[in-house]
């Protein structure tokens, strides 16, 4: 019992940093009704700020406690007017998806320049709370973890009264409520918006300085701190102060006490270690848990106009520009150099998992993060199927598939009263909850080194990267396998573009539009919803069978949940709701052929081309909301399009078509 | 000959407030049925109710089938069409598309089917609707490139591609000029000459007492006065609802 | 006339680039109460929205006491003495009664006291949350509210929206009064017609985007023909007058 207590206690500094990040999303929510995923990543470089002023390790001045709080305070607040004035403003009236993909830019951004500044490692924060310890109840505890809730409490109580009281609150409150009404009424959103976003950077920033007796600062754990934080923020319906800090609290000590139970012996173990993930899993429930106990709404802002998806021509003559991306391509895997060849067949499974979004994203307008895990499940299948029980091609990959829209669809299931951008809350925490729960899990998943995959064979013939038959510069990986690739790339186009052309694609971008006009149409959105989810998991699955086979194995690391943000930055960039965007998205994703030729040519790494990403992410939302391919489908059909808004017919006659206007 | 739309009783309540109290209303036959009422009536709400949006009370029949408990979607296959007042069109596809949505019942096999073979073939049904309501010209334009009017346009083809037994139409002539409300009403017409049957909402009193075969008048949530366009015209009931509680001393003879 | 506080020139403005109102001017003068009428649709509402920035004019000028607004946002409207209360008050639920008495813009101090003069009741509900009151309390916190800010220009939107006409009957002769002793011009869009020509000193009656009216509140008043006409259409008298 008295060990219980302590780790109650102990739980209190992951407690308070989760509450602290979780304060701030309630804040940025309320000020500007944007989920910033990014809350966790500004609280890493406050972090770093903090640290490299104290250590001197950037600009070889060691600053006291004092004066480097203050410097990190001012830098705190200068990334905050930033990310207002070049994530947020643009993007006000923009769709809720347009707004979560450009916090998500910011998180990119963030990350890949504290990569590039710091590197990998874990760097040891300086404390700046008291080392010393309190008995309690026999217990020794650092007291470190009370000040710390004690601070994240007092901001709580800060805030809240803040919202109560002062007029800055009030009108808030108000703006939250009702944008609209709150202008009428004189109120300036904007300046309510930076007010918030800076507050909110603040707090993030200070528990991220604070937090250094409880976490390594690094470019993951802070980020990916969000995802719990979220869990309490929704518990809190994104309003009360007082509960998110509570929830988060909550949250902290409930991990802490799963890392006491772990080391019982009742605690389910996984090879003589205790069963991986359960944290996430348990975050991943209290997500889910809170949308069905808050209801699946989020609180809206009003009647404030809200901007459609892009918009997703019907695709015309198929067949040519299918035929001449497999010639091109088939050649290309014969005599690219080798390297060449191997980001080629990457750009290819980039381009079928980003269909796998442009489906249920772009056609259906649901934000699935979950579905780079899909592909996962699907790899560990196929790995497992072959290791496990010497099952290979063609069942595994089948079987990996199957899987993959299993766990689709019980992600639809909680996606049939959930929509938007709550749907990418819950399957974020779903991503974080797979990868750890399951991936990283060495009996099902691949532990920390990953889980073999033998080539795939067909008919005594080896179809996978090591084939005898190799490219013109006779290294690896064989032409054989990109051919497969290639083909089940193209085929899957074809198929997508299908869907889009047939009666199936227009009932999806009816509910896309309008679930209620839908059903009003006879349209069964439920069942639409499932169907889609279903195919993209297919989709999904099969880019997973395709990643398993490409590597020779799968580890966790491929499918984190930084790669699945990642993955939809980059289709959104793309062109989320065209199949040539899905074939951009392949281009320029991780290790695709764009990156790489960055890499070769001009010595550009990964980690720059991340931090580029972000920014173009950032550039593409407010100059092409539709994405690159979108932006040049507009060029070249332009002319197309009979009329155009602005002039007005009479009623019942046709306009005289209108020559091109600049739209 | 049972009514094509029986409704007894309807009754509404959103929290504490009664939106429809125990409205009957019936729709035989091709008929072109009008339901009119001052602002917040309860008229949007009644076709709400009747088409599954909102829970009601009391008993609504199509064709003497009671709908209790079937969903929008359940209620629009068995032949009951709306539209909205602010037209909800499916902004993402163009306006032949739109009817294509509402106008075909595809099993899974079906999408499987097309799938494989070439995009759908066109359908009569769209044919029609498009030709009555000579939208011809449009079907391939997207739903936002046209005027407001064109737009309501769409919606009525839309509602009606289905072939529904009854099509209600919500406010379809509001942000028309007076001439294309002239014009929508005489297509309004022909359509129910040709056997159709409607209930329409409209603000625009001029529109629904030319046209319509009966009126239903809306009040607080009450039914207050029905029958022929004259009948109603003349209720003093209806005047003083529409011109405000002093309305008799200016309306009086 | 009084000196005009608003003034709107030959304005077109709408959704989705369809015209809602089409070729409107009209103008609003100090002190004064103008009734702006209409069937529904007929693009009073738009006709509001325009002047507090909501929707953006196609074509003309709306200017207020000599200044052309174009360009300006709808909170920098606000704090130049626009008052809006739209069709849904206005409102926020999740604040009390004189919370929204401390909503104002920067360096803005509401005259509470002034709204309870006006509307004494709303001072026993101080510390009810606006989501808990009834429909008049609420259309009395927002008239109230509105007359707080000593707003140059009151935009009132269908305040019987809802209400048994009871509760408007009180309402709009508070507003009479307001605009007689401060000056404010003051521009009602009503549906009961009765009830709105008999505060306003004026009217213009709107027909599918048109002007098709305008004249004093009394002689609209007896003008009982030409008002049924604009709101039931001339096809239906025509068709009436021929039945009979």
């Amino acid at each position: 019992m008295q060990q219980v207590l302590l780790f109650v206690l102990l739980g209190l500094g992951s407690g308070a940093l989760i509450a602290g990040i979780a304060l701030a999303v309630v804040l940025t929510y309320r000020g500007s009704g944007i989920i910033n995923l990014a809350t966790g990543a500004i609280a890493m470089l406050s972090g770093y700020a903090y640290w490299s002023l104290k250590t001197g390790e950037y600009g070889g001045v060691h600053f006291a406690t004092a004066p480097a709080l203050l410097l990190t305070l001012v830098i705190t607040l200068v990334i905050g007017v930033l990310i207002e004035f070049v994530a947020f403003r643009p993007l006000r009236t923009a769709s809720p998806l347009a707004k979560l993909v450009s916090s998500l830019g910011v998180l990119l951004v963030a990350q890949a320049s504290m990569l590039l500044a710091f590197g990998t490692d874990q760097k040891p924060q300086p404390t700046i709370l008291p080392q010393g310890t309190v008995k309690v109840f026999g217990n020794t505890v650092p007291e470190d973890r009370f000040i710390l809730a004690g601070i994240v409490i007092g901001i709580a109580i800060v805030l809240a009264v803040l919202y109560r009281w002062t007029r800055f609150g009030l009108a808030t409150r108000a703006a939250s409520e009702n944008e609209l009404n709150a202008q009428i009424a004189g109120l300036s959103a904007n300046r309510l918006s930076l007010g918030n976003t800076l507050l909110a950077s603040v707090v993030a920033g200070g528990v991220g300085v604070l937090a250094a007796s409880v976490t390594q600062l690094d470019t993951v754990s802070l980020p990916l701190q969000v995802v719990p934080a979220l869990a309490a923020a929704l518990l809190a319906r994104l309003t009360s102060f007082g509960i998110a800090c509570a929830a988060g609290l909550g949250i902290g000590i409930l991990n802490s006490l799963i890392d006491y139970f772990s080391t019982k012996s009742w605690f389910p173990t996984d090879q003589g270690v205790p069963l991986p993930g359960t944290k996430e899993l348990i975050a991943f429930l209290i997500i889910v848990l809170a949308m069905f106990l808050r209801g699946a709404a989020l609180p809206g802002r009003g009647e404030l106009v809200e901007q459609r998806l892009p918009e997703v021509p019907r695709p015309h003559n198929l067949m040519t520009p299918a035929v001449a991306f497999s010639l091109v391509c088939a050649v290309a895997l014969v005599v690219l150099p080798f390297d060449f060849r191997q980001a080629l067949v990457n750009t290819l499974i980039g381009t079928v998992m980003a269909l796998s979004l442009v489906v249920i994203t772009g056609f259906v307008g649901q934000i699935s993060v979950v579905q780079l895990s899909l592909a996962g499940a699907s790899g560990f299948v196929v790995s497992h199927m072959a290791v496990d029980a010497g099952i290979g091609f063609p069942l595994a990959p089948i079987c990996g598939s199957i899987m993959a829209i299993t766990l689709g669809l019980l992600t639809a299931v909680s996606a049939l009263r959930v929509r938007g951008v709550s749907l990418a809350v819950v399957t974020l925490g779903a991503t974080v909850a797979i990868v750890n729960f399951g991936f990283i899990n060495s009996t099902w998943g691949g532990g920390n080194t990953g889980s073999p995959v033998p080539e795939p064979h067909l008919f005594g013939l080896d179809l996978g990267p090591r084939s005898a038959f190799r490219g013109l510069d006779g290294s690896l990986p064989s032409p054989v396998f990109g051919w497969v690739a290639l083909a089940v790339t193209v085929l899957l186009c074809l198929f997508v573009a299908a869907i889009r052309r047939g009666n199936l694609g227009e009932r999806m971008l009816a509910v896309r539009s309008n679930e209620r006009a839908a059903a009003a149409a006879a349209v069964n959105v439920r069942n639409v919803k499932l169907l889609a989810f279903g195919i993209s998991s297919f989709i999904a699955g099969v880019a997973g069978s395709l990643y398993a086979y490409n590597f020779g194995s799968v580890s966790a690391d491929r499918f984190d949940a930084v790669t699945a943000l990642a993955l939809i930055a980059f289709a959104y960039a793309g062109g989320i709701t065209l199949v040539s965007g899905a074939v951009f998205a392949g281009l320029i994703s991780t290790e695709g052929l764009i990156p790489h030729a960055l890499d070769k040519w001009f010595g550009i790494n990964g980690n720059w081309f991340l931090l580029f990403g972000g920014v173009i992410l950032l550039f593409t939302l407010i100059q092409h909301p539709e994405g690159i391919a979108g932006a040049f489908y507009k060029r070249l059909h332009r002319s197309r399009r009979p009329g155009g808004r602005g002039e007005r017919g009479s009623l019942f006659t046709a306009k005289t078509p209108a020559p091109a206007a600049e739209r | 000959m049972t009514a094509v739309l029986e409704a007894q009783g309807v009754s509404v309540h959103f929290g504490g407030v009664r939106a429809l109290a125990g409205v009957d209303l019936d729709v035989q036959e091709s008929e072109l049925i009008g339901l009119i009422g001052p602002n917040g009536a309860g008229k949007t709400t009644f076709v709400d109710a009747i088409s599954g949006f909102v829970r009601c009370g009391g008993r609504v029949a199509l064709d003497g089938f009671d709908l209790a408990g079937l969903s929008p979607h359940e209620r629009a296959l068995r032949g009951l069409s709306r539209t909205w007042q602010s037209t909800e069109l499916f902004d993402d596809l163009t306006v032949r598309e739109n009817l294509a949505v509402a106008s075909r019942r595809p099993s899974l096999w079906q999408v499987a089917k097309e799938m494989l073979g070439d995009s759908a073939a066109t359908s009569g049904e769209i044919e029609q609707a498009l030709e009555l309501l000579d939208l011809g010209w449009a079907q391939d334009v997207m739903p936002g490139d046209l005027s407001q009017g064109q737009r309501k346009l769409v919606g009525v083809a839309r509602a009606i591609v289905t072939q529904p037994r009854l099509l209600c139409l919500d406010e379809p002539a509001a942000g028309l000029d007076t001439g294309e409300s002239e014009e929508l009403g005489r297509r309004l017409r022909a359509l129910a000459n040709k056997g159709q049957s409607m209930l329409l909402i409209d603000h625009d009193m001029g529109l629904v007492l030319s046209v319509c075969d009966r009126i239903f008048v809306l009040e607080f949530g009450k039914l207050i006065a029905s029958g022929k366009p004259q009948e109603v015209r003349g209720d003093q009931r209806v005047v003083s609802a529409y011109l405000g509680g002093a309305a008799a001393e200016v309306s009086g003879p | 006339m009084a000196a005009t506080v608003l003034e709107i020139e030959a304005l077109t403005a709408g959704y989705e680039e369809a015209a809602v109102v089409r070729d409107l001017s009209l103008g609003v003068g100090e002190g004064e109460v103008v009734a702006l009428l209409g069937a529904n649709g007929a693009g009073k509402t738009t006709t509001l929205r325009v002047i507090s920035g909501i929707v953006h004019p196609m074509a003309g000028r709306v200017v207020l006491a000599g200044q052309d607004l174009a360009g300006t946002s709808i909170s920098a409207r606000a704090r130049m003495g626009i008052a809006h209360v739209p069709e849904n008050r206005g409102l926020f639920f999740g604040l009390t009664v004189a919370e929204h008495f401390r909503l104002g813009h920067r360096g803005e101090r509401l005259d509470e006291e002034a709204a309870y003069r006006h509307f004494p009741a709303l001072a026993e509900l101080r510390d009810r949350r606006c989501g808990l009151l009834s429909g008049g309390e609420q259309q009395m916190l927002a008239v109230g509210r509105a007359l707080a800010r000593h707003p140059r220009l009151l935009l009132l939107d269908e305040l019987s929206l809802g209400l048994a006409p009871l509760i408007v009957e009180r309402l709009l002769p508070v507003v009479r009064e307001y605009a007689l002793e401060s000056g404010c011009g003051v521009l009602l869009v009503e549906q009961h017609i009765q009830l709105a020509l008999t505060v306003a000193d004026r009217g213009y009656v709107l027909s599918h985007g048109e002007l098709v009216l305008q004249d004093r509140a009394e002689a609209l008043r007896g003008n009982r023909d030409l008002l049924m006409a604009s709101y039931f259409g001339e096809r239906a008298t025509a068709t009436l007058e021929a039945d009979t």
